[in-house]
């Protein structure tokens, strides 16, 4: 016995939608599990500064609570160099945009990056930042033995002659703080930019620069060896840890804005488009880490500073990355050498 | 709290109850330093999830013993195969390899790990000792003075090129040319990277390292049947302890050579930035300008191997007084035991000497220790490790090929890097074979970024002015004995070539 179906063109393009519809039918659940599976592997986070700064602290104090509702681990990759530059070049060039790759970089100075020379090998919209961990104000500080005791001697001083300031890189929030203070009341500062801020912690110690700026949380962390003179924020949110330094604007009346370092994770664009329910879940469990005590505990045990600790999601973090990039227009000759 | 003999004492035999932690640790440090790429830093790194569960205590003398012993660990390659684990051992292959082509690879291990071990536990009991006027040292040590220190590191080209001036001259200078690849320090503005993001950072030390020494030595190796010559391996046919001893015995006679480079070391270490690979090449240049028989030196003179062994690890017990007196660590490793030892809850600054006086000076203990036990563990090795050069080169250069490019690799994880390998070993191998110094284009890659990074930052603090290199008392001296240093030589060669005209007008 022979069987033979010859359908008709109809019956055929009708058989085969059914099929593609059953299939697509029985295929969706799997489909969506796969998608609830994510991640099925460890992320991949490139960090651009090296191992053992602030990033690194904030890194791994966050991503220890992370990975409880990620239910992944977290594998950290430093790539320091050209101020923050190489770690970028990296995530965009060489890492898939899948959604198994992230960045944690440090939103202020890094954007600023882009405002003085734009990045030659991708857009600055082919990456976005979904998840800001904190808001870390830049602060004016010297080393405990200097002869500076206050801002006003520090401006006074620098009204007669250009004091050196050391910077953990020319465009840095911090810098941009110190730029508008000297054009504001007259005082010449020449910024020195000496990697890092351990070396520019050491650099204000040391008396190898006359006075230092930096991320108020690292400042914070040396207290015992540094006095902080300023805060380039609406409050001193720190008070007696940064030795109820005033801020700029009670102090000078001036109306710089927040001059803030934020240290975020960002994504590839395209892994965004690509895979939305991926990006769905990575922000939903980035925003549960916040409410998680034993994220307090983290912090508290890594010697950060519960007061910096600020939740922000993708339009949070464009607000800042807009207003950082706006400002640092405005100084863009001074941060890059060419005034 | 006062540290006195009795606190001490007490410490350093709660210290020693911890022996079950620091022997294996030893160990480790030995394979972790000897492997190029790895230091004891990504190790820490590598093995944080344990270390950051360990007993704060015993969390703090782990990473300390891992230090000290990978410092050590570094020099073995470098004195068998002719490959420094770090940058710091760059300067011990310059006599310590030598002594393994003649057959003294056993004496060389044994010397090195006495200069080590002794310069080690010296500098660790002065800085316990000294610890407040060492911590004093960063406050003077600013730019200009660094630029004076760096260049006596770099004037060890000119003793080099004194052999052949043109050539070791072009090799410095190709070797500074290469060191100022990379993005500027000021404005992060890309030189010479030819589009390679790779190069961004600078041309990255280990493939330099490994491709100038031990690529182009596999290179040239495999030409020949060992890497030993006939006579050494007559020398080491009939193995015994003699050559351990001997290689002590040798190291003990330099008691104060290892004193003074270790010193040297202990000095540099402190400054916050400078490191081990500096301090090598500082001790080796000032080891040559002041010894009796500086012409011995790169021929397996121990002198050449005993002063960057010893200065080396006097650099361990240095980095960590900023850390613990100011909360500033001196160097990648210091910086990674910050983080861990603030997840403890360890607050640094002078307080923690009142607060913790067994975690501060239990730091040094532990450093004490580990020397002490490397002695009895490690230099019975030396008979055994010394064989290694006996295998055929036939095995020997595949390997040592193999090994440094994965070397390459482990730092940064990038493919280009065991590239760059490859390619410093054929300009490592073009330049034996054309008799210009390898070692000369080594110093000018390793030295030249950081004089460079020296020299910006002065430039920019004098906004332009060149007369700020003499803008300090402290920088004046070092200038004056810079040039005294340069010029001894000369001097001395005079009054010897004198007084051997005199003797022969005499007889």
């Amino acid at each position: 016995m022979t069987f033979s179906w010859k359908p008709t063109r109809r019956e055929f393009l009708g058989g085969t939608a059914a099929v593609a519809g059953a299939a697509a039918v029985g295929v969706a659940p799997f489909a969506s599990a796969f998608g609830a599976s994510y991640p099925d592997r460890n992320l991949k986070v490139i960090i651009p500064t090296r191992e053992g700064g602030g990033a690194d602290r904030n890194f791994r104090a966050f991503s220890g609570i992370w990975k409880k509702y990620l239910k992944t681990k977290f594998e950290p990759r430093f790539y320091p160099g050209a101020s923050g530059r190489v770690g970028y070049e990296v995530y965009m060039g060489k890492n898939e945009p899948d959604a198994y790759s992230l960045i944690f970089g440090n939103m202020g100075p890094e954007l600023l990056n882009w405002v003085v020379k734009e990045p030659e090998s991708f857009k600055v919209s082919d990456y976005l930042y979904f998840g800001r961990v904190d808001t870390d104000p830049g602060c004016v500080f010297v080393g405990r033995k200097s002869k500076f005791t206050s801002i006003d001697q520090i401006v006074a001083e620098a009204k007669k002659r250009t004091l050196t300031v050391g910077t953990s890189r020319m465009a840095h929030p911090a810098s941009i703080g110190i730029l508008y203070l000297g054009e504001k009341t007259g005082a010449k500062f020449n910024l020195i930019p000496l990697s890092g801020g351990k070396n520019t912690v050491a650099g204000a110690v040391t008396g190898e620069v006359d006075l230092s700026v930096l991320t108020s949380g690292t400042v914070a962390a040396k207290r015992k060896s540094v006095r902080t003179l300023l805060v380039f924020d609406d409050k001193n949110k720190l008070g007696e840890r940064l030795d109820n330094a005033p801020t700029i604007n009670d102090h000078f009346g001036t109306d710089l804005p927040p001059m803030l370092s934020s240290r975020a994770f960002g994504i590839h664009k395209a892994a965004v488009d690509k895979y939305p329910d991926r990006f769905a879940v990575l922000q939903a469990t980035f925003k549960k880490v916040f409410t998680d005590p034993d994220f307090k505990a983290a912090v508290k045990k890594a010697k950060g500073n519960w007061e910096y600790i600020n939740y922000g999601g993708v339009e949070e973090c464009a607000a800042y990355s807009k207003s950082i990039m706006k400002i640092g227009a405005r100084y863009k000759s001074l941060l890059s050498g060419k005034s | 709290m006062e540290a006195d003999l009795g606190f001490l004492i007490g410490l350093f035999g709660h210290t020693l109850t911890f022996w079950w932690v620091i022997i294996p640790t030893i160990f480790l440090g030995l394979v972790v330093g000897a492997i190029p790429g790895f230091s004891a830093a990504n190790t820490i790194i590598i093995l944080l999830p344990l270390t950051l569960a360990m007993d704060v205590e015993v969390g703090l003398i782990f990473m300390v013993s891992l230090y000290c012993s990978s410092r050590m660990g570094a020099g073995i390659p470098a004195i068998l195969v002719n490959i420094p684990g770090t940058a710091g051992a760059a300067a011990t292959p310059l006599d310590g390899y030598p002594m393994t082509k003649q057959g003294r690879s056993q004496q060389a291990l044994s010397m090195s790990f006495v200069a080590s071990a002794f310069g080690g536990l010296l500098t660790t009991i002065l800085a316990i000792i000294a610890m407040p006027v060492l911590a004093e040292v960063g406050y003077y040590m600013h730019s200009v003075e660094m630029i004076v220190v760096m260049l006596f590191g770099i004037s060890l080209i000119a003793s080099i090129a004194a052999r052949d001036m043109l050539k070791g001259l072009i090799a410095g200078f190709l070797g500074l040319m290469i060191g100022s690849i990379g993005t500027d320090v000021v404005y992060a503005t890309p030189r010479g990277t030819m589009g390679f993001l790779e190069l961004y950072d600078g041309v990255p030390l280990i493939p330099a390292l490994v491709g100038l020494f031990a690529v182009s030595e596999a290179f040239i190796i495999i030409e020949k049947k060992s890497i030993v010559t006939d006579e050494g391996r007559e020398i080491m046919a009939a193995p015994s302890w003699a050559a351990t001893f001997e290689g002590a015995a040798i190291a003990f006679r330099h008691w104060w050579h290892i004193t003074w480079n270790s010193i040297i070391g202990l000095i540099i270490g402190v400054i916050p930035g400078a490191g081990a690979s500096i301090a090598s090449f500082v001790a080796y240049q000032q080891s040559r300008t002041y010894s009796k028989t500086p012409h011995l030196y790169g021929t397996g003179h121990p002198e050449g191997l005993i002063a960057p062994e010893s200065a080396n690890n006097g650099v361990t017990s240095g980095t960590l007084i900023p850390l613990l007196i100011l909360g500033i660590p001196g160097g990648a490793t210091a910086a990674i035991m910050l983080i861990v030892l603030q997840y403890h809850g360890v607050n640094f600054g002078p307080s923690l000497f009142f607060d913790q006086p067994e975690l501060a000076y239990g730091v040094f203990t532990a450093m004490a220790i580990t020397y002490l036990l490397m002695i009895f563990t490690i230099l019975p090795l030396s008979r055994y490790m010394s064989r290694v050069t006996l295998v055929s080169t036939t095995y020997m250069a595949p390997m040592i090929i193999a090994f440094t490019l994965v070397g390459s690799f482990v730092s940064r994880e990038y493919m280009f890097d065991m590239y760059l390998g490859l390619v410093f070993g054929v300009i490592g191998y073009i330049a034996r074979r054309t008799n210009y110094h390898v070692a000369a284009i080594l110093i000018g890659v390793i030295l030249g970024p950081l004089l460079e990074t020296y020299f910006l930052r002065a430039l920019k603090k004098s906004e332009g002015d060149l007369m700020v290199l003499f803008s300090s008392s402290l920088g004046n001296i070092l200038w004056l004995v810079l040039i005294a240093s340069l010029l001894m030589p000369m001097v001395l060669g005079f009054r010897r070539r004198r007084a051997v005209a005199n003797t022969q007008a005499g007889t």
